[in-house]
């Protein structure tokens, strides 16, 4: 019995172990979490207000705590940080004028490739058919051809 | 011909290459979203080193709208860049105090190595204290050092990160003076 006890203990302290690093600090609700997802650290590359530990971003999950505690709307609190650095901070470009160019910059690579290679396969495969309908003679001829130019050799 | 396209192709990506892993100080080229508008005002504590002038707190109202302002942003921590410019922000200070009121925001600092600092570089413009750094997101800071040229009708006229050099700060107060 004792020992089923230990073995429930650990099972649920492994359990409680998984979640950590996981779950924000439990002084903030993960919805400031959400929110500073879709915000930039000012003072870090590729890092969202989110994930990183700079002081400036502890302080702007603060606001985004308090602003919530007032009952601004996750638009308004976002707007916030807009009008005081731009749209830079944002984490993700919006999708319209130069940040819409951002979005649509794989999906106009992919199609600058499909139709290099479809134009590529197209010239690769008419030259196949046009061998295709070639004779062996008329090969036979254009090689011996092409050998007697070689011999020939170019006058230096 | 395809050999010319090829090249050409080839130049424009080792090119696009090149021009991406520059690193640079990407800071200085952000704009600012303050620029044009009111400088948002603020009311924080002294640094103690400055209460005997300045009373206790400071309230950047007070001042705003009456005389052109340079707010600087530092912190003890930002070294060497904030060291770099300290004694050039107390020599610009000295000389224009009669016509530009120079403010330090110490931003997420602590409060013994603020006025440590302040000691140190013999700096006699009032200091706010703001560890939180609440102001500096307010001002769209992107980090210490930062200096916003304030007019005199309130407005900023100029943000400038990184350390600032003498020219540049003479610039900034021959920009706010009316």
């Amino acid at each position: 019995m004792k020992r089923q006890v230990w073995l429930l203990v650990l099972i649920l302290g492994l359990a409680g172990a998984q979640t950590v690093g996981n779950e924000p600090p439990p002084d903030l609700s993960p919805q400031v979490f959400e929110i500073a997802k879709k915000l930039r650290c000012p003072v870090c590359r590729g890092e969202s207000a989110a994930e990183s530990n700079a002081g400036v971003t502890e302080e702007m999950r603060r606001q985004i705590a308090e602003m919530l505690a007032e009952g601004k709307s996750e638009d308004e609190i976002i707007q916030y940080f807009v009008d005081r650095y731009t749209e830079w901070i944002l984490y993700e470009p919006p999708k319209r004028g130069l940040g819409l160019v951002v979005w649509l910059a794989p999906v106009i690579g992919l199609g600058i490739f499909g139709f290099g290679l479809y134009s590529y396969l197209r010239v690769a495969s008419r030259r196949a058919a046009e061998l295709e309908g070639v004779s062996e003679e008329e090969l036979a001829r254009a090689e011996a051809e092409l050998g007697r130019d070689d011999e020939g050799g170019a006058p230096s | 011909m395809r050999t010319l396209l090829g090249v050409v192709v080839a130049a424009v990506i080792g090119a696009l290459l090149w021009w991406g892993i520059q690193t640079k100080d990407e800071r200085s080229e952000l704009p600012s979203a303050l620029v044009g508008r009111a400088a948002p005002a603020f009311d924080l504590e002294l640094l103690p080193g400055a209460r005997a002038d300045w009373g206790e707190r400071l309230d950047l109202s007070d001042h705003l709208g009456k005389k052109p302002i340079v707010l600087n942003f530092w912190a003890s921590w930002c070294y060497p860049a904030c060291y770099e410019e300290a004694p050039i922000l107390q020599a610009a200070w000295l000389r224009y105090h009669d016509r530009v009121l120079f403010v330090g925001v110490n931003t997420q600092d602590e409060l013994d190595k603020a006025e440590k600092f302040v000691e140190q570089f013999g700096i006699t413009f009032p200091n706010v204290y703001d560890p939180r750094g609440r102001v500096g997101i307010d001002y769209g800071m992107y980090g210490v050092p930062e200096t916003f040229a304030i007019s005199a009708e309130g407005r900023v006229l100029e943000r400038f990160a990184g350390t600032i050099s003498a020219e540049k700060l003479e610039a900034m107060v021959r920009e706010v003076l009316p």
